[in-house]
């Protein structure tokens, strides 16, 4: 598996088009434990991408990460833009100087992005947040490299554990963001960001299995 | 949905630059969503911003005696950092910039950055943070005290410090001790429509309130039955004065309209506050009665109270002009 900025830009397109496919339930999710406009935030970062992807995939991985971070930083707004545009800043720095994304750079970029996320956040898991969908996927996928297991059983086992990510936040109570509002901090209901990061992570998995 | 709009994606930047030809004082920058003033002078910048949604907060404060630049986000979203670096830019005048933050996690983020930018390029920066809103505990863990219609009494306080001359730091200890003195509560009658979802983010009942709701529809603490302004007046006041002790003080009370009441009611509602609170021996220094941080077209009130000492009362009277506000 190598990635370049062309690849990455090909997987982000795919991600915009599954979170708009989902956006009516993001919504749905969003009304119950926010204010209703996750999808429609994230929708306008996810499009400027869209639109910007031919003109990203001609950049280094480097620049190319840090233009997605600008990108989503102002266009999502919000905490979400704040939060994925520090994730790719940070990995910006990461892919200084490299020319490719294989497996092993994969994980540490996923892993840069956690960190920026709960630093930025000021978060950590079990908070009903994001993070508790990216996570147990870097968890996963660091165990599953470090045993050796097969590409793509190791790419299915960290969409599951971003999928099972996004579900464990129904019974979690929120700590940070709206859904804190809420009498019951939102138990019972899943948290939007924390999906729309599992469609993330489940599209790249799916993209790098077909590489 | 029924709103006066065009492209629901446009609304921000339509609706600032209608702002703008209101007012010829003021500035719009296009592509970053900042409103600001448009004569430059030597003093210390005063920058507030944060989701649509709430106007006349917060460009509409831009001006004479209060913001220097107000930055807008998306609506109910926090505008990102490079807007905010804008807006510092705009403000600044060499003597520092001093942000006036609503305490919500996007909001806080955002600015952060906007603020470690700004310093990179020199700027001096500094930031305070209003929780207003006694529906919500406060809490260091969590993102706790939400910030609400209070934050006008900062704009007004600190921007009029800073039009007198006050240094960064003196500026500063203004908006700090107007939060300190500053409590508000909210209610709310009906739902708002975001104009990009064009359906309600939630339903509540004909002859139901929420009280403490906040200002993006956020739960409040108790949905019940719609009461006579007298009973609410007791009802919100009485939040309010469990979390703070204004009695025996001189106060200056904001009664906020949410955009979707008619400022009859609010007058109804002014008197039955100002008779309970004289009946608490609360005075009233100043009054305020309008729709000065909304939510769209939401039904429903929130009261505001401001402790007054001297030193507060003098900047409360300083005059200001701006197109939501003019003392």
């Amino acid at each position: 598996m190598n990635l370049t900025s062309k690849e990455y830009m090909e997987y982000l397109v795919l991600a915009a088009k599954k979170i708009d496919d989902n956006g009516n339930y993001i919504t749905s999710l969003d009304a119950i434990t926010g204010d209703g406009d996750h999808y429609t935030n994230m929708q306008l970062g996810f499009s400027k991408l869209t639109e910007n992807a031919d003109e990203f995939a001609l950049l280094s991985l480097s620049e190319c990460f840090r233009k997605i971070g600008m990108t989503l930083m102002s266009a999502i707004g919000g905490s979400s833009g704040a939060l994925y545009g520090s994730a790719y800043i940070s990995a910006s720095k990461v892919l200084m100087d490299k020319e490719t994304i294989d497996t092993p750079l994969l994980l540490e970029i996923l892993s840069t992005m956690l960190d920026a996320i709960k630093k930025r956040g000021d978060a950590d898991v079990g908070m009903k947040t994001m993070i508790d969908a990216l996570a147990p996927a870097v968890d996963v996928f660091r165990d599953g490299l470090t045993a050796g297991i097969d590409s793509s059983s190791l790419f299915e086992a960290v969409k599951q554990a971003a999928d099972n990510g996004a579900q464990s936040t129904k019974d979690m109570e929120a700590v940070k963001g709206r859904a804190y509002y809420q009498a019951n901090k939102g138990v019972g209901h899943i948290d939007p960001g924390a999906m729309t990061m599992a469609y993330q992570i489940e599209t790249l998995m799916d993209y790098i299995s077909e590489l | 949905m029924k709103k006066i709009i065009n492209e629901p994606a446009n609304v921000v930047p339509d609706t600032l630059e209608g702002l703008a030809l209101s007012d010829p004082t003021l500035v719009y920058s296009k592509g970053f969503e900042v409103i600001s003033r448009k004569e430059r002078r030597e003093k210390v910048g005063l920058v507030s911003g944060g989701g649509s949604g709430h106007e006349p907060a917060h460009a509409g404060y831009v001006g004479k005696g209060m913001l220097d630049a107000a930055v807008a986000g998306n609506v109910f979203a926090s505008p990102g950092p490079e807007g905010i670096l804008e807006g510092i830019n705009m403000a600044n005048n060499g003597k520092g910039v001093l942000l006036v933050i609503k305490n919500y996690s996007g909001d806080i983020m955002n600015f952060d950055m906007a603020k470690e930018l700004a310093e990179m390029d020199g700027i001096e920066v500094e930031s305070v943070i209003v929780k207003d809103d006694v529906a919500v505990p406060d809490s260091t863990y969590s993102t706790g005290r939400r910030g609400i219609a209070g934050t006008i009494f900062v704009h007004k306080l600190a921007g009029a410090k800073a039009e007198m001359g006050g240094s960064l730091a003196e500026v500063k200890d203004v908006a700090l001790k107007t939060i300190e003195n500053i409590r508000s509560i909210g209610m709310s009658m009906s739902s708002c429509i975001l104009p990009a979802v064009g359906k309600p983010g939630f339903t509540i009942e004909d002859n139901e309130m929420e009280v403490g709701m906040g200002i993006h529809g956020e739960p409040g603490v108790e949905r019940t039955a719609i009461r006579p302004s007298k009973e609410l007046a007791e009802i919100l006041v009485s939040k309010i004065l469990e979390d703070y002790d204004y009695i025996g003080s001189e106060v200056a009370l904001m009664v906020n309209g949410l955009g979707g009441t008619a400022l009859m009611e609010l007058y109804i509602l002014n008197k039955d506050v100002h008779e309970l609170l004289e009946s608490k021996n609360v005075k009233v220094y100043k009054t305020l009665v309008g729709n000065y941080m909304t939510s769209m077209e939401m039904a429903g009130c929130s009261i505001t109270l401001l402790k007054l000492d001297d030193e507060l009362k003098e900047l409360l009277d300083f005059p200001c002009e701006t197109p939501a506000l003019k003392l």
